[in-house]
């Protein structure tokens, strides 16, 4: 094995006889106006018809380096650039962004900035009428294109109707069109529903077999396993380059540099098996070998409390049932539709009680949001009654609902504006029309709690994603709510960020603040939720338990909710695991 | 003008232009808030929009302005006299930062001082009234509304967002774009500005235009002025030739002003 | 809700060429343009009434009713206060009621509605797409047209973002409707930063992801789009000069005017 911590050239000698295809020395970067360098001297080569990964944490220098590829650096950013970068043999230097455009092509991770055409079929060509390419041709590289994302049919639908997954395979056509050399996908799922997330990771994985030359940058490293090798990135240098069956076991390596290491690794890591699993199937066999088959066999699931249970995880104060206090947000047969159009809730019964930890789950399109906007006062019900604390929400004003309910909007950018994260803290109680004293107290308090106190009087827009999104939370928070709901907290988030945000949503609930978590990542559901809501064409499927949920095959069949793999896992040894720590602790018992 | 030429070959000028115009009608289209004259005009935050935007882009707030209108439009319908408010958005969003710059220099738009409080206003009065000026003398050239009705009514609305609404976004706005490398003078540091005698005599004349177009405007088509030099049926309501006679040479004196600046 | 008013129907309005639809609207606004007498603006409103029938456009013109009535209503209102001609029949303090300015009033209310129900059926059988390529055969370069175009896709976007961020305020306790006008206009502040910021992050990746896609490689784009020029246009172009001709004629004839005694 080989994977490499080194500051220095470390170009892989091919295992093949296949030259590379595109080769980087001595690679550097540093933005206009930053004292840090984002790229440090990346060296690197590909093979042709090869797929590798790019991982790292934000800022790691990732994106840095794809946008060199391409000449974006130094064409289009200001700064410092050094190093050289050859393709197919062949000096980029001196060569502009525009002339490169059928050679290496790039999807970006925010698939509205690369859609500019009002048709499907126009997207699609924009590239291709820019190369002054006659029409039947054009006709044709089109018409391919868009059978090859799977988008035939959708020719002359507007971009902005599509969903985020069909967004950007559309944005992946539209690079597709233009038969480049290279592939570049930076980031291309992050803003992705699992849906969306699916259907664009199914695409890479054709094109990989159609010997396109790819390069995937992707901050969850279980969706890297298909590549053929991995580049590790952390602070501007290649921290390791190897293949996926190498590097991904290197769990500490992968989450020392702010990268989530696929769960099944984590519980083998945890077991002492210093091994990649490629599937749930292959880290089955790979426990099963180590301990002789000393473990039980897969049990039947049937959705049931009679399934063997583990310990909750340190930091779960898990109570789905049975708290003393009545509930805090009541939603008594709501329903709810737009003007003349389709029921978007239906009949909805639901209800949150004081110091409870509610993941609401659902695909797009299911009725999550709106549910949640029936509960904070955005939206009225049509039918049915939404009622905070037992007062009905219809006769309360905005102000009344704003102190008990809180709601963080999925982009931290929705609400911020003040020039010092102060100000933009004390805004809502100031709306409230509280003391300045009592006011700057509550400031302070929030600051402190979301880990923002030094940043006090910076500009808020200067902020990273993850401090955004803290500020968003504490801008709520200081209204003093009971029930906070937030809408996708840890969208385009880190590892480490994500994880950083989930325990400060912890610590809230802990000291006694509902929380509502509308959320697409399956982790953070059994990882942390109490309870789960699911819903589906606007009705409520399941309420209950997480433990209940994962175990609930049939239902589960009805959703697009994938259960973590290391929950999979721990079913075929017939225990329900909500983490790789908690099946890791279990097994341990057992062997 | 050579700026709304040269602005087009930049891609980042062209994608601003885009993004002003959007901003704009996105803004105009959800928070129409108060009808000042119901059907006609309202008292609308948007109009902010531009002249934070000329401050910051230049050349691209002046096309995206004149855009923007044009899909404000597409929501409510389009009519003859859009093709004047093109024209008169355009000034709206080209006026602020030509008058800035021939009275300011290069200084920061958002000082606090009483000379820069003063040219800001002096920029906003002109943009509002030449865009004015502009929809008014055009209605009345297509014997729609009389010059007095929308002359009037812009300046008013105009002023109003420009002067209690745009400051305060400029002031939170212009520092970060600064900062991000996105002003005008950033995205396209080729363009030079004309010797100052000659921006601040485009300024007089841009100035006698503007006052001058707007006088004559409301004073004709009230009929407070029946030029004696018009034949007879022009200085009679409703007055249509007389106010195209008398406000066009202002029109075009307040656009060779801008030329010069 | 719908933000644009095209309507996706199969009529033989819709599958006009571009540029036939840009001469049409031109000659209903040069049609009406030439006459105030209402009674000559009745065939043209029957022409309109026919054409939303066959385009089945009633919804928009539903949606717009209020403004259709309201432009009738102070159009009219307005031009009887400077239309001061004819016996006044009562005094109604500035306005001017006599028969005259009514009919007058009335005839040029009813020319701006024509012309709205003129825009509103262009719009409601013209794609964006269309109308830059209409646009861009009347010489409008490439990258404007491509700017009004963006411009169109991005307005959506902003407006769903200010309205996001207008939700967002409020559960922060934020009231818009409080004040006078003033204060009122100010307090848009916190929802227009949020969206501007948003926007301007946006400019800068969309400047870059069109220059991978080749952006202002070639000066002269190829395009996908075909609108071939058929024999339903060669005759809707006849019908529609036919038309500008009759109403020209109807004003040479004096069948336009109003009397004003």
């Amino acid at each position: 094995m080989k994977v490499e911590r080194a500051a220095g050239p470390n170009v892989e000698a091919p295992t093949t006889g296949a030259p590379a295809f595109i080769e980087t020395h001595g690679l550097s970067f540093t933005y206009h106006q930053s004292a840090r360098p984002a790229l440090s001297g990346i060296s690197f080569a590909q093979r042709q018809g090869e797929m590798v990964g790019v991982m790292g944490a934000s800022g790691a220098g990732k994106s840095t380096f794809a946008k060199c590829l391409n000449r974006i650096i130094p064409e289009l950013e200001d700064g410092v650039f050094e190093g050289t970068i050859h393709l197919d043999g062949r000096s980029l230097e001196g060569v502009s962004v525009a002339e490169l455009a059928g050679t290496v092509a790039m999807v970006f991770q925010d698939f509205e900035a690369q859609l500019f055409c009002t048709t499907v079929a126009q997207e699609v060509a924009f590239a291709l009428e820019q190369m002054a390419m006659e029409r039947e041709q054009m006709k044709k590289r089109v018409a391919q294109a868009i059978e090859a994302v799977g988008l035939r049919g959708f020719e002359r639908r507007d971009p902005t109707s599509l969903s985020g997954g069909e967004k950007q395979r559309l944005a992946i056509a539209a690079v597709l069109a233009l038969n480049p050399s290279l592939v570049l996908l930076d980031e291309p799922t992050t803003d992705l529903d699992p849906e969306g997330k699916v259907q664009v990771f199914e695409l890479i994985a054709r094109l990989r077999t159609s010997g396109h030359n790819l390069i995937v940058i992707e901050h969850e490293a279980e969706e890297l396993r298909r590549c053929d090798r991995l580049l590790l990135i952390d602070d501007g240098k290649v921290a390791a380059d190897a293949a996926p069956a190498q590097l991904l076991a290197e769990v500490e390596l992968l989450e020392r540099c702010g990268v989530h290491a696929p769960g099944l690794n984590r519980v083998l890591n945890g077991l002492g098996i210093r091994a990649h699993a490629q599937n749930v199937d292959h880290a089955e066999d790979m426990i099963r070998n180590r301990f002789a088959h000393r473990l039980p066999v897969a049990a039947p699931t049937p959705l049931s409390t009679e399934l063997e249970s583990c310990d909750p995880l340190p930091i779960d104060t898990r109570r789905v049932d049975g708290s003393p206090s009545g509930p805090l947000a009541e939603v008594r047969s709501a329903s709810f539709a737009y003007p003349e159009g389709p029921p978007v809730v239906s009949s909805v019964d639901l209800e949150i009680r004081e110091g409870e930890f509610v993941a609401l789950v659902g695909q797009n399109g299911s009725g999550k949001t709106t549910l949640a906007k029936l509960i904070v006062g955005l939206l009225r019900p049509t039918a049915g009654v939404v009622a905070i604390a037992g007062k009905d929400i219809g006769r309360a004003d905005a102000a009344g609902v704003a102190r008990q309910v809180g709601y963080v909007f999925q982009n931290p950018d929705h609400q911020i504006f003040a020039d010092s994260v102060e100000d933009e803290v004390a805004f809502g109680p100031r709306n409230l029309g509280l003391a300045p004293g009592e006011v700057k107290r509550r400031s302070e308090t929030v600051l402190e709690a979301v880990g923002l106190t030094a940043q006090r009087a910076s500009d808020p827009f200067l902020l990273s994603k993850g401090e955004r999104q803290r500020l968003a939370v504490a801008s709520v928070l200081a209204m003093q709510p009971r029930l906070l709901i937030l809408d996708e907290p840890t969208t385009g988030l880190d590892y480490r960020e994500q994880r950083r945000m989930m325990h400060l949503v912890v610590e809230l609930n802990r000291s006694g603040i509902a929380i509502l978590m509308i959320t697409h990542t399956p982790w953070l559901v059994t990882e942390y939720a109490h309870r789960v809501v699911l819903m589906r064409a606007g009705r409520k499927l399941f309420d209950g338990g997480v433990r209940a949920f994962v175990s609930g095959d049939a239902m589960l069949a009805r959703s697009s909710f994938r259960v973590p793999e290391v929950t999979q896992l721990a079913r075929r040894f017939g225990a329900i695991s909500l983490s790789a720590e908690e099946f890791v602790r279990w097994l341990k018992t057992q062997v | 003008m050579r700026d709304l030429v040269l602005m087009w070959r930049n891609t980042r000028m062209v994608v601003l232009c885009a993004i002003s115009g959007a901003l704009y009608a996105a803004v105009l289209v959800p928070f129409k808030v108060v009808p000042l004259i119901p059907g006609v005009t309202e008292l609308r935050p948007a109009n902010a929009i531009p002249v934070v935007c000329s401050f910051l882009f230049g050349p691209a707030a002046a096309w995206g302005t004149a855009i923007g209108n044009v899909i404000g439009d597409f929501f409510g319908g389009v009519g003859p006299g859009d093709i004047f408010g093109f024209l008169a958005n355009l000034a709206y969003g080209y006026v602020p930062y030509k008058v800035w710059n021939a009275l300011a220099g290069g200084r920061n738009p958002i000082a606090r001082s009483p000379l820069s409080i003063g040219c800001y206003v002096t920029a906003c009065l002109l943009a509002s009234m030449q865009c004015a000026d502009i929809v008014g003398w055009g209605e009345n050239l297509l014997a729609l509304r009389p010059f007095s009705v929308m002359g009037n009514v812009i300046v008013f609305n105009n002023l109003l967002a420009s002067l209690a609404l745009a400051p305060f976004l400029l002031y939170a706005i212009y520092p970060r774009v600064c900062r991000g490398r996105m002003l005008y003078q950033d995205m396209m540091p080729e363009l030079r500005a004309m010797p100052r005698a000659v921006q601040l005599a485009g300024l007089a004349l841009l100035a006698f235009g503007v006052f001058g177009a707007w006088v004559a405007g409301n004073l004709v088509s009230t009929g407070y002025w029946e030029p004696a030099f018009l034949p007879l049926r022009m200085v009679q309501a409703p007055y249509d030739g007389a106010v195209a006679v008398v406000v066009s040479p202002f029109i075009l004196v307040s656009a060779l002003g801008l030329g010069l600046m | 809700m719908p933000i644009y008013l095209y309507l996706d129907r199969e009529t033989f309005l819709h599958r006009l060429n571009p540029s036939v639809k840009v001469f049409a609207l031109f000659v209903m606004f040069w049609s009406v343009y030439w006459v105030d007498q209402p009674l000559a603006l009745v065939p043209l409103g029957v022409l309109l009434v026919a054409a939303a029938e066959f385009t089945d456009s009633w919804p928009n013109f539903w949606r717009l009713r209020w403004l259709f009535a309201l432009v009738i209503l102070f159009t009219t209102l307005a031009w009887m206060v400077f239309y001061r001609r004819g016996p006044a029949v009562a005094n109604l303090g500035i306005i001017h009621l006599s028969h005259a300015s009514l009919l007058f009033g009335f005839g040029r209310g009813l020319k701006l509605a024509e012309l709205l129900a003129t825009s509103v059926l262009f719009l409601s059988v013209t794609k964006v797409e269309e109308l830059t390529e209409g646009l861009t055969k009347l010489g409008v370069p490439y990258r404007a047209g491509f700017a009004i175009m963006l411009a169109f896709r991005l307005a959506p976007l902003f407006i769903d973002s200010a309205v996001t961020v207008a939700q967002a305020q409020r559960l922060r306790g934020y009231q818009f409707d409080r004040g006078g006008p003033l204060e009122r206009i100010r307090r848009y502040v916190p929802v227009m930063i949020p969206v501007f910021m948003g926007a301007l992050r946006k400019a800068n990746n969309m400047a870059v992801a069109l220059e991978t896609r080749g952006f202002g490689r070639n000066a002269r784009p190829t395009s996908l789009a075909e609108y071939p020029t058929r024999w339903p246009d060669v005759a809707a172009c006849v019908v529609l000069a036919g038309l500008a001709a009759g109403y020209f004629l109807i004003y040479y004839a004096g069948y336009g005017a109003i009397a004003a005694n």
